[in-house]
């Protein structure tokens, strides 16, 4: 795919890389990338393979631009509060480098679209909020025969791996699953806005050195990045013979939505107090008030005699709620607390409630 | 030992903790004793590695609470992140 002659004036610093030069140029044109996630690690991503000349750049998001994603998603501004990401990205990337398309998939990966919207790619870049996406995105990668570069961020930490087909284990050989709930998502842990440059960034350059075939990609690498140290980390992971999708003897043969922690008609059923109404239960008697939020937040405020069991812990510490107890769940916004009493009531427990809006919500009443 | 931001909590946000045993099992009991109920987020009651948790022997995957360590090894937990 021959370069027009502004492409060449654009990418003139690539030229003049002997790895690169005219013929890598033309493989990052003729290139096709998708990102999945317009969000901290998407932003950086896509705006570097749209400046690098990557010829079609897709866009993967559902979301729209809330006030609270500019403290690290630099792919937008203050103006796009409310619009669409996938829109917003393709805006931005063509007024950035027209000369590229930009493709905007403004949906929610699934099982049964997944296939569909990874086809005609060549890179897959993973950068979700959603533990069961990532899993789903890499089953469909291995499924598909296509290299991803898997990316995710907590606090000050930041991971990274490439999957290439036949050279190495896949993301499932590293976490073979993950309940959802288990782990904090960045709104309720926090996350340090630059981080997520760093790791997109390294994304990026994982997808251009797999478009041009230089360097070593980190295939049965975990690249571990932490900010307060400034340190990166690197750890050995094999193939796992016994991986579900990738493995000698795979169940995995086909994408497949993950199970739900639980199904959405049990969380319909989860009794909802508003902050007044659990005010008015502990004040008409003892209540069995569980918070499922992380020690470390709890240790920094909770409700008077409530017991600390986190979310990641509850299904095995079930049993410890006696029989016929009437918990009341409370975390920091109400998520996870809801999660909690949909456990619950799928364990049997008849009575659970939890405190909407949470801790917030509670502070805020008070 | 060097802990995984998720898990931080129970070491009063504290990276790095030292635990003393000659076997990753046995580092994991210590450890258990000066920070409760870390070792059961990452260890399940069948002694398994809970499947989002990984180990590390200096940069080599445990695969078995039974790996020597030797004095000044470091063991890293890893976990599963979620965010974007």
């Amino acid at each position: 795919m021959a370069l027009s002659a502004d492409e060449r004036a654009r990418c003139q610093r690539h030229l003049s890389l002997e790895e690169v030069g005219v013929a890598g140029q033309e493989k990052l044109k003729a290139a096709r990338v998708l990102v999945i996630g317009a969000g901290g690690l998407g932003s950086p991503s896509a705006l570097y393979l749209a400046a690098s000349g990557i010829g079609t750049l897709g866009i993967v998001d559902c979301d729209r631009v809330e006030v609270s994603n500019l403290q690290r998603q630099v792919l937008f501004d203050s103006d796009d509060v409310a619009r669409p990401k996938a829109a917003v990205a393709r805006e931005r990337l063509l007024a950035l480098n027209p000369a590229i398309e930009v493709v905007a998939h403004d949906l929610e990966l699934r099982a049964s679209n997944v296939r569909e919207v990874l086809d005609g790619y060549d890179v897959i870049l993973d950068g979700t909020d959603r533990l069961a996406t990532r899993h789903l995105v890499n089953d469909a990668c291995v499924l598909l025969g296509k290299p991803l570069v898997s990316a995710a961020i907590h606090r000050f930490e930041g991971q990274v791996m490439t999957y290439v087909p036949g050279r190495g284990p896949c993301y499932r050989c590293l976490y073979a699953d993950v309940p959802e709930g288990l782990v904090p998502n960045c709104a309720d842990a926090g996350v340090l806005g630059v981080l997520p440059g760093v790791l997109g960034a390294v994304q990026a350059t994982e997808a251009i050195k797999l478009v041009l075939g230089v360097g070593e990609p980190l295939v049965g690498r975990l690249m571990v990045y932490d900010a307060l140290e400034l340190r990166f980390h690197e750890f050995a992971f094999s193939r796992r013979k016994d991986c579900a999708v990738c493995g000698d003897r795979p169940t995995i043969t086909e994408p497949r939505d993950p199970p739900q922690a639980c199904d959405a008609a049990t969380l319909a059923r989860v009794r909802r107090l508003a902050p007044g109404e659990l005010r008015s239960m502990l004040d008409a008697g003892p209540v069995l008030v569980i918070d499922v939020r992380e020690p470390r937040e709890f240790a920094v405020d909770h409700l008077p005699g409530a017991v600390n069991i986190p979310l990641g812990e509850l299904r095995e510490r079930l049993g410890e709620i006696t029989a016929g107890a009437e918990p009341a769940f409370v975390c920091r916004s109400g998520a996870r607390s809801l999660r909690a009493c949909g456990l619950a009531l799928e364990a049997g427990i008849a009575d659970a409630v939890t405190l909407e809006g949470g801790m917030l919500a509670w502070s805020a009443a008070s | 030992m060097r802990v995984a931001s998720p898990l931080r909590s129970y070491t009063g946000g504290v990276a790095t903790v030292t635990a003393d045993g000659a076997t990753v099992s046995e580092l994991l009991a210590d450890l258990d004793r000066r920070h409760p109920g870390m070792r059961f987020r990452m260890i399940d009651e069948q002694d398994r590695i809970r499947p989002h948790i990984r180990l590390f022997v200096n940069t080599t995957a445990v695969e078995s609470l039974g790996m020597p360590v030797r004095p000044g090894d470091t063991l890293h937990f890893i976990c599963a992140l979620s965010g974007g």
